[in-house]
């Protein structure tokens, strides 16, 4: 029987893990800001409270809204990109038969919240009827259907030793062998999908600085917030689950499972959000080729390798 | 609350929220929101797919629309000179013909949903549905999907290829114009 | 204690969200503010709710800066920065900060916004009258001034018109204007673009008109001062370093790498003869991180042939163009120095040579000695020779166009900024119809 927690405790138990994580990845972007900038390390106490303190400026400030916006869709944006990561981060299992939810689909159910986070975006940069997040909003459409078929093809590779689509099955198959090892092209390739779908740093291209925020450009107060607070979520949640899929989830000596997850999650999110402060942002049109005409081969070449090896 | 009463509200607000999302797409004279109420109908469709114990099903259904319903938002904006409906117009053509066409279709399939006999067996819930998809598949409908496997993915490399930047002629940028049919005269020498 | 004022002390804590304006005179002031961790400078009117006016703004820009002002979130207020500047503002702002020591500013800054949060001050009114922008016409269904899909001018605002694009296919295509307080472009620079979707079809750049009167600069640069008095050879070529990096950090943080361009303006505000091996090691640093390669690879390409005869600076030299005053001036003779030229022309290679070019300043800055710039030879500075009444963003701006055009727009932006314009020379400009003519 698979895994299922009732409902009240599956809505708080992954509240909980989402502000958890959302501050975490507050906390490492803004120690990775202070080392590239070469700034001291005294200012613990700054990394650690700044992202509150922020919070707390986004809340006095006020909302705007522009002339002819589609107010109930700029509403919606933040709160569906922010239910798509909760989606994402129920499905990934904590420990050996725990995991909020484990449907026998577990990683489709996945992929359609990471292919929904595009609608999200669309939805985002389309309501304020001002040019740069209409810009932005074009720019993600193209962005995350180019990501898309290389992400759902890294995962696949991973479903293929476990044999069944559910995420506690795929962890349970890494038992002798973490995945990354066996499959070698698939994490980097899913790190950078992750970071292209979250559209962080160098992949930042809805929200970018050349479209002065982009789709962010007409957010003020807790539409803004909301927004942020869902894109470090999603990142979190893709985190967690490249942790179940490719690093082997609970499996490791020593520690009990769930800290083995929160560690490996916690390592996957140091490289991924870290990469904002590392590389330039992409240019669109030569990244959408390098999509198709690259990494698709390269997802290509990783699933008939493993299927090969498992023959 | 049991098990069947669950399912039973679940499934008529999902069927409602279907048929309004559904009627909605027709009613609001904005383009990207008529494309998303579609998409919501269908995500309406996939989650009573999902209440059918056809989980894999439902759950991609979801996942392919999202990005069909996108795209064929972004086609719309491209090509419509007023997809918000912010300019004052009529927004809808061959009014007369859709609505008959619609009524016909409407008929003709509550005669079917009333007059077939549909099957009535609940699934055993032992069987994995995903597996027995797989089964499917890859067993005695290998054929039929390896047919449509091949056929889309020539689509994509079709579409990538009108898509590229080089032409038959040239490149994109330079307008890959072919060369011109008539000889030019040299000048003498 | 109340809820709300306890969420209002906890945020007059946090880095307060600032939109700079940079008048004539305080680009450089306002560049660096980056490396104050108390503000906190966005690129969105939306994102701030403290408007900083630094310098002197023109009045020819009176109404684009009102509407930037209505702009800013609420609770907002404008602050004006005055940096030497007796000019005020066209729009007269809140509060009024007459040192020009940065801190004092912050301090000023982060005492405002405590004060606005808190109630003890108000937040500013808009300043533009809320008002239709199209009154009722009477004619059409819907009073638009027009029948059928594309009559009238239905709430002020043209109809997208389609046009051919590349493909062949017929797109709608947006006409906007950006500009004059775009990020990282010199105050002043308005770009009307014709954008279909994020490619840019055409681009025109568009000046203030003949009338306007011109802006005074109270505020002396080393470059300006060199046209009229002797200026020693090592404090120019250390304002030409500081230039260049500061160049690089605008250009970084164009490119969302905010952290290493404080990296950046610290070196260049510590700017010093002996760090030549530190540029070195900033050039694998940018390297490491694409900005000197993928991300500036080919993009904005200008041929050497336009460039030739330009004097305009490192934009000639990066495409290769050997062209620098510094060869016929005689306090260089003797310093060993040799222009660097690169080829390629792109944005990346005009990055390079200000990087190399900053290298080599301060090595030049060590070597001089007591030498002193005769103000009757000609003058090279950062941007390219640079006289009375003939400035290098005048020889620059009228190629921008060609550039632009079939360009998509973050390359655009990428290009802009690698052309590292001047603002004072910017603002200066004035043309009889407002169009630069394209040469």
């Amino acid at each position: 029987m698979r895994a299922y927690l009732d409902p009240g405790a599956a809505v708080v138990s992954v509240a909980v893990a989402m502000v958890v994580g959302v501050y975490v990845v507050a906390v490492i972007d803004g120690t990775a800001g202070r080392l590239a900038a070469g700034a001291g390390r005294s200012d613990l106490g700054a990394v650690l409270l700044d992202p509150l303190r922020t919070v707390a400026l986004l809340l006095t400030q006020r909302r705007r809204r522009t002339e002819r916006a589609d107010a109930p869709g700029w509403a919606l944006a933040p709160g569906l990109l922010g239910g798509l990561a909760a989606t994402g981060l129920a499905v990934v299992p904590v420990g050996p038969g725990t995991a909020v939810a484990d449907p026998s689909t577990g990683f489709v159910v996945f992929a359609t919240a990471i292919a929904f986070v595009m609608i999200a975006v669309f939805l985002h940069g389309w309501s304020p009827n001002s040019l740069f997040p209409l810009i932005g909003a074009y720019r993600y459409g193209a962005q995350a259907l180019s990501l898309q078929i290389p992400f759902l093809l890294a995962m696949l590779a991973t479903a293929l030793p476990a044999e069944s689509l559910a995420v506690m099955d795929i962890v349970e198959a890494q038992a002798d062998l973490w995945n990354v090892v066996r499959q070698p092209l698939g994490l980097p390739l899913y790190l950078m999908v992750g970071v292209g779908v979250s559209f962080w740093g160098p992949l930042n291209l809805p929200d970018g600085a050349d479209l002065i925020g982009g789709t962010s450009a007409e957010d003020a107060g807790t539409d803004r917030l909301a927004w942020e607070l869902a894109r470090a979520a999603m990142l979190f949640s893709i985190a967690a689950m490249g942790a179940a899929a490719f690093l082997g989830g609970w499996w490791g000596p020593l520690l009990p499972g769930p800290v083995w997850m929160a560690l490996k999650t916690l390592f996957l999110l140091v490289v991924m959000v870290s990469s904002r402060h590392l590389v330039a942002r992409v240019r669109i049109e030569p990244f959408v080729v390098a999509c198709w005409a690259v990494f698709i081969p390269l997802a290509l070449v990783n699933i008939f390798v493993s299927g090969a090896l498992l023959l | 609350m049991n098990r069947s009463l669950t399912v039973d509200v679940l499934f008529w607000c999902f069927a409602a929220g279907s048929v309004l999302t559904g009627y909605l797409v027709f009613r609001t004279d904005s383009m990207v929101r008529a494309a998303f109420w579609l998409l919501a109908s269908f995500v309406g469709v996939g989650a009573i797919l999902v209440l059918l114990a056809a989980e894999f099903l439902g759950v991609v259904l979801i996942l392919m629309m999202a990005g069909e319903m996108l795209i064929m938002a972004v086609v719309m904006v491209m090509f419509m000179m007023n997809p918000a409906g912010l300019n004052p117009m009529f927004m809808v053509h061959q009014h007369r013909f859709a609505v008959a066409a619609g009524v016909v279709s409407f008929a003709g399939l509550s005669a079917v949903a009333l007059t077939v006999d549909f099957p009535d067996q609940p699934v055993d819930p032992a069987v994995d549905a995903t597996a027995e998809l797989g089964f499917e598949l890859l067993g005695d409908s290998m054929l039929v999907f390896q047919t449509a496997g091949v056929a889309l993915l020539a689509t994509m490399i079709g579409a990538i290829a009108l898509a590229s930047r080089n032409g038959r002629f040239g490149t994109a940028d330079e307008g890959s114009l072919e060369p011109a049919l008539d000889i030019e005269e040299l000048e003498s020498p | 204690m109340g809820l709300r004022p306890a969420v209002e002390r906890v945020a007059a804590r946090a880095p307060v969200p600032v939109f700079a304006v940079a008048g004539a005179g305080a680009q450089a002031q306002v560049d660096d503010l980056l490396l104050q961790p108390r503000l906190h400078l966005v690129d969105s009117p939306a994102a701030a709710n403290v408007l900083l006016i630094a310098g002197s703004v023109p009045a020819h820009l009176a109404g684009e800066l009102a509407r930037l002002h209505d702009g800013v979130s609420r609770p907002r207020l404008s602050l004006w920065w005055s940096l030497g500047s007796s000019v005020a503002p066209p729009m007269p702002p809140a509060v009024e900060v007459l040192d020009a020591d940065p801190s004092v500013l912050v301090e000023a800054v982060v005492d405002t916004h405590r004060r606005l949060l808190f109630g003890e001050l108000t937040s500013s009114p808009p300043v533009l009258p809320d008002e239709e922008p199209a009154p009722w016409r009477g004619i059409g269904p819907y009073g638009q001034g027009g029948t059928g899909m594309t009559g009238g001018v239905p709430y002020g605002r043209p109809m997208a018109e389609v046009a051919p694009d590349r493909d062949g296919l017929r797109l709608d295509q947006l006409t906007v204007r950006i500009g004059p307080f775009f990020a990282r472009f010199p105050t002043g620079l308005v770009l009307e673009v014709q954008l279909q979707g994020d490619v840019v079809q055409q681009a025109h750049v568009v000046v203030a008109p003949e009338g306007e009167a011109a802006v005074e600069v109270d505020v002396p640069t080393t470059f300006r001062d060199a046209l009229n008095t002797p200026v020693p050879v090592s404090v120019l070529e250390l304002e030409r370093a500081r230039s260049h990096l500061r160049s690089i950090a605008s250009a970084l943080v164009a490119h969302q790498l905010p952290s290493l361009a404080r990296r950046v303006l610290r070196f260049a505000s510590n700017v010093h003869p002996d760090q030549s091996e530190d540029v070195q090691r900033l050039h694998r640093l940018l390297r490491r991180s694409q900005v000197l390669g993928w991300a500036t690879k080919g993009v904005g390409p200008i041929p050497s042939d336009q460039l030739e005869g330009t004097a305009t600076g490192p934009v000639a030299r990066a495409s290769g163009v050997d062209q620098d005053e510094r060869t016929t001036d005689p306090a260089y003779l003797g310093l060993g120095f040799e222009p660097i030229v690169h080829d390629g022309g792109d944005a990346r290679a005009r990055m390079a040579q200000r990087l190399a070019e900053a290298g080599q300043a301060l090595q030049l800055a060590g070597r001089a000695g007591d030498r002193h710039h005769d103000p009757e030879a000609s003058l090279e500075s950062p941007r390219g020779r640079l006289a009375v009444g003939d400035l290098p963003a005048q020889r620059l701006l009228p190629l921008l166009p060609a550039v632009l055009e079939g360009m998509e727009w973050g390359d655009a932006v990428s290009t802009v900024v690698s052309l590292d314009l001047d603002t004072d020379e910017v603002l200066a400009l004035r043309s009889p119809d407002r169009e630069l003519p394209v040469p």
